[in-house]
């Protein structure tokens, strides 16, 4: 370190200069409670089981390969059979958001995309209770979601890109937005 | 501990300071990086013995897979080195699949290549923003982040999370990248560059900075092969061990990368060749993506890729009925899902050799989950490096070797 560099501090100088370059450049942060980041599609958040807009029901069919797969075991079915129709009725679907880790295995299971997890991910609760989504709060986040979405929506874990057709079950390969 | 409590009781009692000195530094300690915990004794401001202790971020991910399928296990690989979550993710799934004999598309070989580029220079933006700040560049801190940011954005639109990304499968890849992610692949690789001086302009030369690691936690080459140093800790003394050379996985022997390695083996030569290494899968990256348009529309999963509802017990293949007659049924032989055997397979993680140990017994779940965990061995390696060094060095030489806990408690 020659006897120029040492007496004038010309690293620091170099870095304050740096810094000062940065004081007029366009700011990387955001305001956040006001101003918010735009997510991405397929950001997996809040979970919410579909109402289809025809029936205007839950499209979940109780096959059971969504509490199956997740990790987590955070998932609770029920199912029973109509005695009319002999039809199979989910009873009880559940979700522990508390205990979900997001993977998103869920979603990309479901034959025919009932469970969705959404862009949505300012939520909390006083409770644990709060967090405990049952079927019809499942169904009310949906609809809270959807209202803020540009329609169709259009997850990206419905038909995953650069998945061969034959490997998705029909369900998957008929995906349609909503 | 009863040794220390006695010696503290003594040091109570006395006027004279002739027993060693001990503190306690952590769990709960900001430069620890996590919850370690260092039991130092000092003689004065030199450090006589470090003992480091584990374990406050033990979950047990181990035996933990155990009792979950294959890709069900492969979630908690994200859990390990949560800075870099998509370099575990994709050396479990290359375990899993050298154990299966599976052949991964091309198309999903690059991508994890990529991917894995991408954790690099997360983790290596986030461990200099952290060491930087423990010695006391708060401006580097920030920078960093800005451009980790960058890269978490990217994250987000490849898979939909951001941190714990579980975007490798078992056989390939979760969804193909769309153009917006390749287009802002390019943007970042172009940009990224340029970004690097502007991290060294601020301490490169700085003579706070150089005084603080240079001659700082020195290790020769030889000791740090013996301690089992790994990744740019190993490099920063010299030793040219880089398993993407040595022992190339996916598609890392086409492209043309060098690998960086320093000579000193002090803290400064450490993040030298971590510099170096994002500048060099910056490059990689861009290779990729060249690559990539290659086979642009080809599947990014195998074939014979297990479905992702592995079954978790050994199926029975169908039998043909038993002879009516005889009346005793024949025993249904079970079908293996995973072959029965063991496998190791070691990958270049960000921050050493990240290797799996599987033992599977021919069912659905793994019998035995080992993890050789880069940060486990580091952290054994912290006494060596730094006793003789002064109390406030010890914050260098953490930050120097890149440890996380979250991978070393397992
Ligand atoms: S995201 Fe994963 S952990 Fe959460 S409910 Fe779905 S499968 Fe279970
Ligand atoms: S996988 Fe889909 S259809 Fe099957 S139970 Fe789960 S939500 Fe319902």
């Amino acid at each position: 370190m020659s006897i120029v560099k040492t007496i004038f501090l010309t690293e620091i100088m170099k870095g304050l200069s740096l810094t000062l370059r940065k004081l007029f450049a366009k700011p990387v942060t955001i305001q956040y409670p006001e101003e918010k980041k735009p997510l991405a599609p397929g950001f997996r958040g809040r979970h919410a089981l579909v109402r289809d807009p025809k029936t205007g029901k839950d499209r979940c069919v109780g096959c059971y390969r969504c509490a199956q797969v997740c990790p987590a075991k955070c998932i609770l079915i029920e199912t029973e059979r109509d005695p009319e129709t002999k039809a199979r009725v989910v009873k009880r679907y559940e979700i522990d958001a508390l205990r979900c880790i997001f993977c998103g295995y869920c979603e990309e299971v479901c034959p025919v995309n009932a469970i969705v997890l959404t862009e949505f991910y300012e939520y909390s609760g006083y409770s644990r209770e709060e967090l405990y989504f049952d079927k019809e709060r499942l169904l009310q986040n949906w609809d809270e979601f959807i209202v803020t979405q540009k329609r169709p929506y259009f997850n990206p874990f419905w038909k995953p890109r650069g998945i061969p057709e034959r490997k998705l079950p029909a369900g998957k390969r008929q995906a349609e937005g909503i | 501990m009863p040794q220390a409590v006695e010696i503290i009781q003594k040091q109570k009692n006395s006027d004279q300071w002739d027993e060693p000195y001990l503190v306690n530094m952590g769990p709960q300690h900001p430069a620890t990086h996590g919850v370690l915990r260092l039991f130092l004794e000092l003689d004065g401001e030199t450090i006589v013995r470090c003992d480091p202790r584990i374990g406050y971020l033990h979950r047990g991910v181990e035996k933990l897979s155990e009792n979950l399928t294959y890709s069900q296990a492969m979630v908690l690989t994200d859990r390990l080195d949560y800075i870099a979550s998509a370099a575990n993710n994709v050396g479990y799934c290359l375990a899993v699949e050298k154990l299966m004999g599976l052949e991964v598309p091309r198309r999903a070989q690059i991508i994890r290549v990529i991917v894995c580029e991408m954790a690099r220079i997360a983790s290596h933006l986030l461990w200099l923003a952290t060491h930087a700040l423990d010695i006391g560049a708060m401006t580097v801190f920030l920078y960093c982040f800005r451009d980790r940011e960058w890269l978490l954005d990217i994250f987000e639109e490849i898979c939909g999370a951001r941190l714990t990304v579980s975007y490798p499968r078992i056989g390939g890849v979760r969804l193909d990248f769309n153009q917006k992610i390749i287009d802002e692949l390019y943007r970042f690789t172009e940009e990224f560059p340029r970004r690097i001086p502007e991290y060294e302009t601020l301490i490169d030369v700085n003579r706070i900075w150089l005084k603080r690691t240079k001659g700082v936690g020195v290790i020769s080459g030889e000791e740090a092969v013996n301690l089992g140093l790994t990744g740019p800790s190993l490099r920063g003394s010299g030793v040219r061990y880089d398993l993407r050379r040595t022992r190339p996985y996916l598609i890392y022997d086409e492209l043309d990368f060098e690998v960086a390695v320093e000579y000193e083996g002090d803290v400064y030569s450490r993040y030298r060749v971590r510099m170096k290494e994002m500048r060099e899968a910056n490059k990689i990256i861009r290779q990729c993506l060249d690559k990539l348009a290659e086979c642009e529309g080809e599947p990014v999963i195998a074939e014979e890729a297990p479905d992702l509802l592995i079954p978790f017990s050994k199926p029975k293949r169908p039998q043909p009925a038993p002879h009516p007659k005889k009346g005793f049924l024949v025993k249904s032989v079970e079908v293996p899902i995973v072959p029965e055997g063991e496998v190791y397979f070691a990958i270049e993680a960000p921050k050493g050799e990240l290797g799996y140990y599987i033992v599977s017994d021919g069912s659905g779940h793994p019998w035995r989950v080992r993890i050789r965990a880069p940060s486990f061995v580091h952290i054994s390696a912290l006494p060596a490096l730094s006793e003789g060094q002064m109390v406030a060095d010890i914050i260098a030489v953490i930050g120097s070797v890149d440890i996380v806990l979250g991978e070393c408690d397992r």
